[in-house]
């Protein structure tokens, strides 16, 4: 137990140990921000998996490291629908997947927001006109954002969340966990 | 190879009046055999004493518009060394049935389900034809991999309910769980029965992934079918993406340069650090001991920025390529992940140490979901799962691809086969592959990085890869069609082989402990359903 509470205070702080996202903000629209500003402290998000490759499952999880530490912005998982503001949604929604995605939008209590996450999730990808998806999720839900990338880098993730919460003005400024070259 | 032509003469000589022809195609031998004698054939491999062979892989392929046939290709591994063969049959014009070989290997049970599902080829005798990949809103009658199904059909959903198996008795309880976890995990489902808090069943109803990669394969030319190849399973973007592009080398007869096949080295060896160390922090996160997961992801965080300063990709995408990789490592990128690679063995090495001392998670990870040897060795069951069973492979050494054969390396193997044999596993690896990148770095070869030209492949040429991806061994069969198109692909990620261990590794274990067995398999599961 000390061992590792002295481990982890050798290490130090490492939140905030990226680069910054190179990618532009992304828009909210009226009624959407409308919407978000009842989120502007805390944002409690259920993801849901339409059919992605784990690489935005993996990113997501890495907002939750001790490097991105969403958490800090009031940012948090929430293991149910019913308990979220906020649908984090990707993949491109495949025909076995169409109806969960459906009844965890409904389970979502009102006012709520819908994020499709990455390319998947925005037009479908690769997988655009495959006989097993139907998406893209705006197809089936509301979106209220989109955040393109294949997959979206989680500085990229967190910039897009924090725009949405109307952080702008804190944008997080980040440094790399070692320095570039 | 030696070897494998010895299996070759035995199966002639058990079997030679039966046996319709033998040939080798890119080296390996494939042994074609009349549907009716093909489960004798294949029993006689798995069984005798001097072959030993687990089914790795069985596939279908519809040869229309070409040739009124499908070819049902069974690939063996033989023995500890893992030589390979191939048995072939073919179904001629308007047939559909062939023999299940389920009955006496259990390993085949998800591939004949697969090719029912997917070709409409009907295993007569397997014991469980439920849906597998098709479910049960989809229409009777789609075969989505037959070649006069068009790839963007609109499928009309109609109702039907997966038929569980149910253990009924009192106080007997279902446990659904799933598709959409609780957290931010992949979609499948679990169904539990369980009576009191042991779980006395588990079944899994997975592909709700299911994308159609193998049909949209089939709408890219051979090669432009590596950016799909990445997406096959994001966490093994590398791993997939060279296991496509060494097939597509074959199929052209082209081979990728010294310095290449090097830097493919290094690079799937840090998809195999940063997937281990996640996973060794996700185990530890899932017996509540939160720090060291933190520090774990705290160093996986570190490699994945190092792969992006090296290649614009925290995945590694978009390295690979047909002929070689796209990114060149210079001396100062090679200097800085030596240099990075020291500071977190060093680190990883202290949270290890912490970690073996730590009495409650020792107490939560041993006995925990123990798969036993003879249950692995069934079913297949192959990678970092089959490693802490005692299944002594690894592509890397058994079938050396990439630079491998260059480097000495060190399978760690453990017997146990529960949760903590399969974390010691993941721990020797990492350390295993610092070291190989530690041996690529001084021998790392001066050269070109692509290969000249790229050959036309010879339409219905087909080849087979496999790479020893961070999970296990992932095989590809890519069969080249008309004008540079695949007419086939076949990927297989070993999640689609270690799922169905799972449910035995459960088996009287208690439900709370489920979360912890199953990240300690952690196995893909857009990889799995495709």
């Amino acid at each position: 137990m000390f061992r590792i509470l002295r481990k982890s205070l050798k290490t130090g702080i490492v939140t905030g140990q990226h680069d910054a996202s190179s990618t532009s903000t992304p828009t909210v629209a009226g009624e959407s921000a409308e919407k978000a500003r009842s989120f502007r402290r805390s944002l409690a998000i259920r993801e849901v998996d339409s059919g992605s490759c784990n690489g935005c499952e993996m990113e997501m999880n890495a907002l939750m490291n001790p490097v991105y530490d969403a958490e800090r912005f009031g940012i948090h998982i929430a293991a149910s629908p019913r308990h979220a503001d906020a649908l984090v949604v990707t993949g491109p929604v495949t025909v076995n997947m169409e109806k969960a995605l459906k009844d965890a939008y409904r389970a979502t209590p009102d006012p709520k927001l819908v994020i499709a996450l990455g390319d998947c999730a925005c037009d479908c990808g690769m997988f655009k006109g495959s006989y097993a998806v139907t998406g893209p999720v705006e197809r089936h839900v509301p979106v209220d954002v989109k955040v393109p990338g294949c997959p979206p880098r989680p500085a990229e993730i967190l910039q897009a969340l924090q725009t949405l919460m109307g952080h702008a003005g804190v944008a997080v400024k980040g440094r790399a966990l070692k320095p570039k070259g | 190879m030696e070897d494998t032509s010895e299996a070759v003469r035995k199966i002639i000589e058990g079997f030679g009046s039966i046996v319709l022809n033998v040939e080798a195609v890119h080296g390996l031998p494939v042994v074609k055999v009349p549907k009716e004698d093909l489960p004798v054939i294949a029993h006689f491999i798995h069984t005798a004493p001097s072959l030993r062979g687990t089914l790795s892989l069985q596939w279908a392929v519809d040869l229309r518009p070409g040739e009124r046939r499908f070819q049902l290709y069974y690939l063996f591994s033989l023995k500890e060394r893992g030589d390979w063969l191939v048995l072939l049959t073919e179904l001629d014009g308007d047939d559909r049935l062939f023999h299940s070989i389920t009955p006496h290997i259990h390993a085949a049970k998800w591939y004949e389900r697969e090719i029912r599902d997917m070709f409409g080829l009907i295993a007569q005798g397997h014991p469980d034809l439920r849906r597998l990949v098709r479910h049960e809103h989809w229409p009777k009658g789609a075969h989505p991999l037959k070649k006069d199904f068009p790839w963007n059909t609109v499928m009309e959903r109609r109702q039907g309910e997966y038929a569980f198996r149910r253990i009924d008795g009192e106080g007997v309880l279902e446990v659904p769980v799933g598709p959409i976890h609780a957290g931010i995990i992949e979609s499948g489902h679990f169904r539990f029965s369980v009576a009191g808090e042991p779980i006395m069943q588990l079944e899994l109803r997975h592909f709700w992934k299911h994308r159609g990669v193998e049909k949209v394969f089939e709408n890219l030319s051979l090669v432009n079918g590596v950016s799909l190849a990445e997406k096959v399973s994001g966490d093994t973007s590398f791993g997939h993406s060279l296991c496509y592009c060494q097939a597509v080398e074959t199929l052209m007869g082209v081979e990728a340069p010294p310095r290449a096949r090097y830097l493919r080295t290094i690079f799937l060896e840090l998809e195999r650090l940063h997937n281990h160390i996640g996973d060794v922090g996700a185990i530890c996160n899932d017996t509540a001991y939160a720090l060291a997961h933190a520090h774990c992801a705290r160093m996986k965080e570190r490699i994945m920025q190092l792969n992006d300063r090296l290649t614009g990709s925290r995945f590694l995408r978009g390295v690979n390529i047909a002929g070689g990789v796209t990114v060149n490592l210079w001396p100062y990128h090679l200097d800085e992940i030596v240099h990075e690679l020291d500071e977190i063995e060093e680190d990883f090495t202290e949270l290890t140490q912490i970690l073996f001392n730590n009495a409650s998670l020792a107490d939560r990870l041993e006995t925990t979901g123990v798969l036993n040897e003879r249950t692995a060795w069934d079913h297949g069951v192959m990678g970092v799962v089959g490693r802490a069973s005692n299944i002594n492979r690894d592509v890397r050494r058994d079938h050396p691809f990439a630079a491998y054969k260059d480097f000495t390396l060190k399978v760690p193997v453990y017997h146990y086969g529960d949760v903590q044999a399969r974390m010691r596993v993941r721990i020797d690896e990492v350390h295993e592959s610092i070291d190989l990148i530690r041996q690529a770095h001084e021998r790392l070869p001066e050269g070109a990085i692509t290969a000249a030209c790229l050959p036309a492949a010879h339409p219905g040429d087909w080849a087979l890869s496999a790479v020893e991806g961070w999970r296990g061994e992932i095989l590809y069969f890519v069969m080249a069609g008309q004008d540079g198109m695949i007419h086939r692909c076949k990927a297989r990620d070993p999640s689609f082989v270690n799922w169905p261990a799972i449910q035995f590794a459960v088996l009287g274990n208690i439900i709370p402990d489920f979360p912890l067995i199953n990240k300690s398999f952690n196995l893909s599961y857009a990889g799995n359903d495709l």
